[in-house]
């Protein structure tokens, strides 16, 4: 059977089976297409519970949807009307779990300007309870992991290798992370800056000191690049460093 | 000038408008249709009252006990008004026991009733021994001391508040659109004792807006929610069905914030009732000739008057939940309020 309004329904709740039986009755052929009802069968309270929990997800009870927040957030205002704090909010109180899940892919994008919990009034730490949201969400698998963490790890990586951010390694590892091609010496094995695949951003960013004759940062950003300093001492002291956050359970390598 | 005044009805209202009729040393004919005085709070067994948690007998109890023992109050039980003739300030009334009285003014204080939750099929009261109304729930608490469902007898795992059940509702006629005032903060206090005895149940009010209004925000909105995690959902149910499955209820609705149709279990579910005048009310309003409400029938004041204690005729003084919903506290203040001026209309004067 045909759907003559198809773009009324979503593509998930339409299905379709070559071969059917229902209650006995084989109805395959014309009536093999079922369109599931969207309606909330239950609440799952044991998100809510999670939430509450934590430190941070506290204030959720506060929350009486007046909506203070998302009239105030930049990123509701300028960017995805379905980034709505106020929304998560009540979707997290009752555990509408599917509903949440259809906006994971902008649920990050907080840009932290804290206007949601310096003015609700009802005192909710609107910011904080997200945080909080996202982190049983991660905990469910219901979310990817904050995309920044990733980078923060990749720094963490550099600095626990030299003791110092590195610009050079920093920038062109993430780049090649990001799944630019880049030229690597043969001895070290680290990148060659600017041999390979870069970025437009990136070009600009090498020209304006270029333009500018700025010769002593041209200079620095060169030695670094080549020669790859540490930290004085720093393999005695990334011993200690590797000891200690090993200790506490932190250590990733 | 006749000196005597009669309040009909012994409510809240009646009761607090013979008392302060009667400490002024003024002859009073209170008539009351049941056979006890108190009202509905009383006579229905309330547990708390709103707005301070105080039980019907701490509220209503001392002004029972002092109507009883002033002398210059006559207390007449199962006695409704028959008829009332000429004018203030000398009415000639006649009363269901064969008394007639000469007054020289009246106050009618002849409340309300409950909303009859059987004229909303959809919600399934009468029919799911599990559907019960905020009154029932009441004198579960007062009369059993205990939250129980009505088919088994078990503690519910969940409990739903559907708001503005003969409430705000043109679908009963012209007579419902008014809202009940008291239904959504009786909701938050049975709510928030629900949990607090039993931490372990799941509380959710269905609401289409909250009017805890004035300082009821606090006490039956807020802490509700931010001291006893009541929950707030917006939709109003529009039907109760019953899974024979699993043997609870599902409250059909749609969720207004997330715009999705909802089916969703309960175990007990709470009709919150509105108000609508008694049959006192509107008989006493025929009698007396009371400007009514074209809509809802409630007594209406006088237009010419901005005071809401005083009737379209002069004498007649109307106090309490005969004039639309309203809450305990406030019913006695009108009581007391149109008690006084009864007092000054037949001119009785506080002598030294």
């Amino acid at each position: 059977m045909a759907i003559h309004e198809r773009s009324l329904v979503e593509p998930e709740r339409i299905l379709r089976k070559e071969r059917l039986v229902i209650d006995g009755v084989d109805v395959s052929g014309d009536w093999n297409l079922i369109i599931l009802p969207r309606t909330i069968n239950d609440y799952d309270l044991s998100f809510y519970e999670e939430v509450v929990a934590q430190p941070e997800g506290k204030t959720i009870v506060n929350c009486y949807q007046c909506s203070y927040c998302t009239a105030s957030c930049p990123v509701h205002n300028y960017w995805d009307e379905r980034y709505n704090p106020r929304h998560f909010i009540y979707l997290a109180r009752l555990g509408l779990i599917d509903e949440l899940q259809k906006r994971a892919d902008v649920m990050w994008r907080c840009v932290s300007c804290h206007k949601c919990t310096h003015r609700c009034p009802k005192g909710v730490l609107v910011e904080e309870v997200l945080k909080a949201i996202l982190r049983v969400m991660a905990k469910r698998g219901l979310i990817e992991e904050y995309p920044s963490k990733k980078f923060d790890k990749f720094f963490m990586d550099v600095v626990y290798e030299y003791g110092r951010i590195e610009d050079g390694e920093l920038l062109f590892g993430w780049i090649e992370k990001q799944g630019y091609k880049v030229v690597k010496d043969p001895v070290l094995k680290k990148p060659i800056p600017f041999m390979g695949g870069v970025p437009e951003w990136l070009k600009q960013l090498a020209v304006k000191p270029i333009k500018n004759l700025n010769i002593d940062f041209l200079l620095l950003n060169a030695k670094h690049m080549l020669f790859h300093p540490r930290t004085k001492n720093w393999n005695r002291f990334k011993q200690v460093l590797r000891k200690v956050m090993e200790e506490e359970g932190v250590f990733t390598h | 000038m006749a000196k005597s005044v009669l309040v009909i009805g012994g409510g809240p209202a009646g009761l607090s408008a013979a008392r302060t009729l009667g400490k002024l040393g003024i002859h009073t004919i209170l008539i009351e249709k049941e056979q006890k005085l108190g009202g509905r709070p009383i006579l229905e067994d309330y547990h708390t009252l709103i707005p301070r948690r105080m039980t019907p007998q701490q509220v209503i109890g001392p002004f029972i006990e002092e109507v009883q023992n002033l002398p210059t109050v006559d207390v007449k039980l199962e006695t409704e008004l028959e008829s009332c003739e000429g004018e203030a300030p000398n009415f000639r009334v006649k009363l269901s026991n064969g008394e007639e009285h000469e007054v020289g003014a009246i106050v009618v204080a002849t409340g309300f009733q409950h909303f009859d939750a059987k004229r909303k099929g959809e919600l399934g009261y009468s029919i799911y021994p599990d559907v019960i109304t905020n009154l029932e729930l009441e004198q579960m608490f007062s009369r059993d001391g205990k939250l129980y469902r009505p088919s088994n007898g078990e503690l519910p795992k969940r409990v739903a508040f559907v708001f503005c059940v003969g409430s705000r509702d043109r679908q009963l006629g012209v007579t419902n659109v008014h809202c009940c005032r008291y239904g959504c903060a009786l909701s938050g206090l049975q709510g928030s004792e629900i949990r607090e005895k039993y931490p372990e149940v799941d509380v959710f009010c269905y609401y289409m807006d909250v009017r805890t209004y004035g300082t009821w925000e606090y006490p039956f909105y807020w802490e509700p929610q931010e001291k006893y995690g009541v929950r707030y959902v917006r939709g109003r149910i529009a039907e109760i069905t019953y899974n024979p499955q699993d043997g609870r209820l599902r409250v059909k609705h749609e969720d207004t914030i997330v715009q999705r149709p909802a089916e969703v279990p309960m175990d007990l579910v709470v009709l919150v009732l509105g108000m609508e005048p008694s049959e006192g009310t509107k008989k006493v309003a025929k009698i007396l000739g009371l400007a009514q409400d074209p809509d809802s029938q409630f007594l209406v004041p006088s237009e010419e008057s901005g005071s809401n204690i005083v009737s379209n005729r002069p004498g007649i003084f109307i106090a309490g939940a005969c004039k639309g919903p309203i809450d305990i506290e406030s019913s006695l203040a009108e009581g007391e309020a149109a008690g006084a001026e009864a007092a000054t209309f037949i001119g009785a004067k506080v002598s030294a």
